[in-house]
């Protein structure tokens, strides 16, 4: 912890330098750019690998997605800031016109990072980008959660070519081994296609944000006096805009072909896995399904039998104490004395009160 | 025509603020050491499977009521939502108003739970927890609050069972599965659910965990962290802060069998308000529960609209029926402030009149 109590301190004082003297910079109207290494990311990217591995997991995590937004956030202040610095008379007055020139000059560069347009593009446009890239990262975290490999291993995998590769059919003594692995390969195309499909939905919705935001900003009458505010703006025109997107049938379909064109590559994983236990004498899954369902149905049918027994005994009016429900490893209650003597058919309203504190 | 009035000092000093408070809020972090979840003392009185019926102790000074209160949580997520801090917990208003509250644990089905149907959770879990409690205290009906999923599987139970509920509340619960501003159900009616049960087995937690968070990604996965360094420098709204985020992450597997049937008979086929759904061989109709009920919604809500609970009026079988609308969302209604002192009490008043 020591070096994680130090290291805060020696960030903030970068910090603060670097703020200062971008300040110093507008002020001075000299339409000279803010200082162009800001030491926000690469510092406490390298403070945060130090001290990261002491921190608790949900305490890492936690963290980790404060730092990734932060970032996304601090990048809309810089592209702002940055513009606002290039602007001539920079810093001299307050008046909506550099703030609104500054913003303006923001979002066009914001644009052309979601057109292409920008070369190379500055990392403040490329942050915002990214920040449409939330859905598809929730995605690839999902498909990393539900495989051995990390990351969607199937996004970039190799398919030139093998469509015709895909329809000769097998031959010989392992043609259906072959046939098995040509239909891997035609769902693991077919993901693939429904994964760009994906994408290409969202590609569209960074710029259709950032129209929505110009107009959200004219339509305001109050001035915006603070980047959270800018921020906050941004990342409602931004909910805005793909909660009217996937709410269509297109993307309940696109997003529906997605999860399927999954299941149907694990699926067909899983069969030749499988085959490869089978090959091995081992228990697939397969059959320890089958044991499954047949061990549930057995259950099902002891405990619904149970429960005629005590039914019946109950109508039979025994008297005798009831006998346990299904309690495996239960612990057993306390029945009230009232209840335990009484027989079922003559139960009336007596609580056991409920143990105090 | 709006203006931008962010000065450069201004500006600056805001960024550094922020820094600040980060770097600052890394200790709290930090130090945050384990989260607890659940703070009101409580017994395990029945077992069975993974799943496990707790009974909350009634505080001191406060007689409980005659009639005992089931609470029927989803599947979805963990029940410890309900009591998840002293200040914030559904649980210790419900014992406040004297209450004797039960709760089933489901606990984190695995494989060996995949074939598990809803004929088992509701004939058999519910069924059997519910015998307990009548057993315990003697008594022919009791009452049963259902959460969410669970408030859809208590409509099941009151229809297939009416002779053992004497009240039911619904909370949040679904009902119309198909009203138009329904995100989750339109995005679901094109997932083949048969090929994902077929091939997962149980549908994992992570999975749905991404439909929740895909409702909202930008709030839910980037805003709320950028607002969560205001409040970083306070290490109790830290760990407040932690607990929901351990809770919305805590999801257990779906029991493959009963998600496919639950999805399929409900999201896809409308089951409560079209009918065909059949529990154990027995039809469920909203008809057969005619027990006093109080159907209680968040207005806010993104998961269950408003309108999908909404639908329940006028198509059950009571008599009594009382509808609560509550000016939040999904969580709120059990999390904030607001909530304990509206939502909780109200559910007490309802039932002490009726119990």
């Amino acid at each position: 912890m020591t070096d994680a109590g130090k290291f805060p301190n020696d960030w903030l004082e970068i910090q603060r330098k670097y703020w200062e003297s971008w300040t110093d910079l507008s002020r001075k109207a000299t339409g000279a750019a803010a200082p162009t290494a800001n030491p926000w990311e690469a510092g406490l990217d390298h403070w945060w690998q130090a001290v990261s591995p002491a921190a608790p997991e949900l305490a890492r995590d936690f963290m980790a997605k404060i730092m990734d937004q932060g970032k996304a956030f601090f990048a809309l202040a810089d592209g702002y800031t940055k513009n606002l610095g290039a602007m001539p008379g920079a810093g001299m007055g307050t008046g909506a016109g550099d703030g609104w020139a500054a913003l303006s000059r923001t979002l066009e560069d914001m644009q052309k990072a979601f057109t292409g347009g920008l070369q190379g593009g500055d990392e403040a446009s490329r942050r915002l980008m990214a920040f449409w890239e939330l859905p598809y990262d929730n995605w690839q975290r999902l498909v990393s959660s539900m495989s051995l490999v990390p990351g969607d291993a199937l996004r970039n995998m190799p398919h030139k070519h093998l469509n015709q590769a895909l329809s000769a059919p097998g031959l010989g003594y392992t043609r259906e081994e072959q046939a098995q692995y040509q239909d891997l390969m035609r769902r693991g195309i077919e993901y693939q296609q429904a994964l760009q499909e994906y994408l290409q939905f969202f590609s569209g919705l960074g710029t259709k944000a950032v129209g929505r935001m110009r107009d959200f900003m004219e339509a305001q009458e109050k001035p915006v006096e603070s980047a959270r505010a800018l921020y906050d703006s941004w990342v409602g025109c931004c909910e805005q805009v793909y909660a009217e997107e996937v709410k269509t049938a297109e993307y309940a379909r696109i997003s529906g072909r997605l999860i399927n064109a999954q299941m149907a590559v694990k699926q067909r994983m899983a069969i030749m896995v499988d085959e490869a236990l089978g090959a091995m004498n081992m228990p697939t899954r397969s059959e320890l399904r089958t044991l499954q369902d047949r061990l549930q149905e057995t259950r099902r049918e002891y405990k619904s039998l149970r429960h005629e027994v005590e039914a019946l005994k109950r109508q039979l009016g025994n008297g005798g104490p009831r006998p346990a429900l299904v309690r495996t490893t239960a612990t057993p209650p306390a029945p009230t004395p009232a209840a335990a003597k009484k027989a079922p058919a003559a139960r009336k309203v007596t609580p056991k009160p409920a143990p105090s504190k | 025509m709006f203006t931008i009035d962010i000065r450069p000092d201004k500006l600056s000093e805001e960024l550094l603020d922020y820094s600040r408070k980060l770097g600052q809020g890394m200790e709290n972090l930090m130090n945050a050491g384990n989260i607890d979840t659940g703070v009101t003392p409580r017994d395990a009185v029945y077992r069975e499977d993974k799943l496990v019926l707790y009974r909350y102790q009634t505080p001191a000074g406060v007689t409980p009521k005659p009639v005992p209160l089931l609470i029927v949580y989803a599947l979805v997520n963990r029940p410890y939502m309900t009591d998840i801090q002293e200040n914030r917990s559904t649980i210790k208003g419900l014992l406040a108003t004297g209450q004797d509250v039960y709760l089933i644990d489901w606990g984190y089905p695995d494989q060996a739970d995949r074939a598990l149907t809803l004929d088992d959770y509701i004939n058999g879990y519910i069924d059997r927890c519910v015998e307990h409690i009548r057993e315990a205290h003697g008594i022919g009906q009791i009452n049963i609050l259902g959460i969410c999923q669970g408030g859809a599987f208590s409509l099941c139970y009151s229809s297939l069972h009416p002779d053992k509920v004497k009240n039911l509340v619904t909370m949040v619960t679904p009902v119309d599965f198909k009203t138009p501003d329904n995100l989750l159900s339109a995005w679901v009616q094109n997932v083949d659910i048969d090929l994902a049960v077929d091939t997962m087995g149980n549908i994992p937690g992570e999975l749905l965990n991404w439909t929740f968070l895909s409702l909202k990604p930008f709030s839910l996965t980037g805003q709320k962290y950028v607002n969560m360094v205001d409040v970083l420098g306070d290490p109790e709204q830290v760990k407040n802060f932690l607990r929901m985020e351990k809770w919305i992450f805590d999801s257990p597997d779906q029991a493959g069998e009963t998600f496919r049937q639950f999805i399929k008979d409900f999201y896809q086929r409308n089951g409560f308000i079209e009918g065909g759904v059949e529990i154990g061989g027995q039809e469920v109709a909203l008809k057969n529960v005619t027990c006093p009920i109080l159907n209680i919604y968040a207005l806010q809500d993104h998961l269950v609209p408003p309108d999908a609970s909404r639908a329940l009026k006028g198509r059950t079988g009571s008599k009594d029926y009382t509808e609560l609308a509550f000016p939040g969302g999904h969580i709120g209604i059990y999390v904030s402030g607001k909530a304990q002192k509206e939502v909780t009490p109200a559910i007490g008043n309802w039932l002490n009149e009726r119990s």
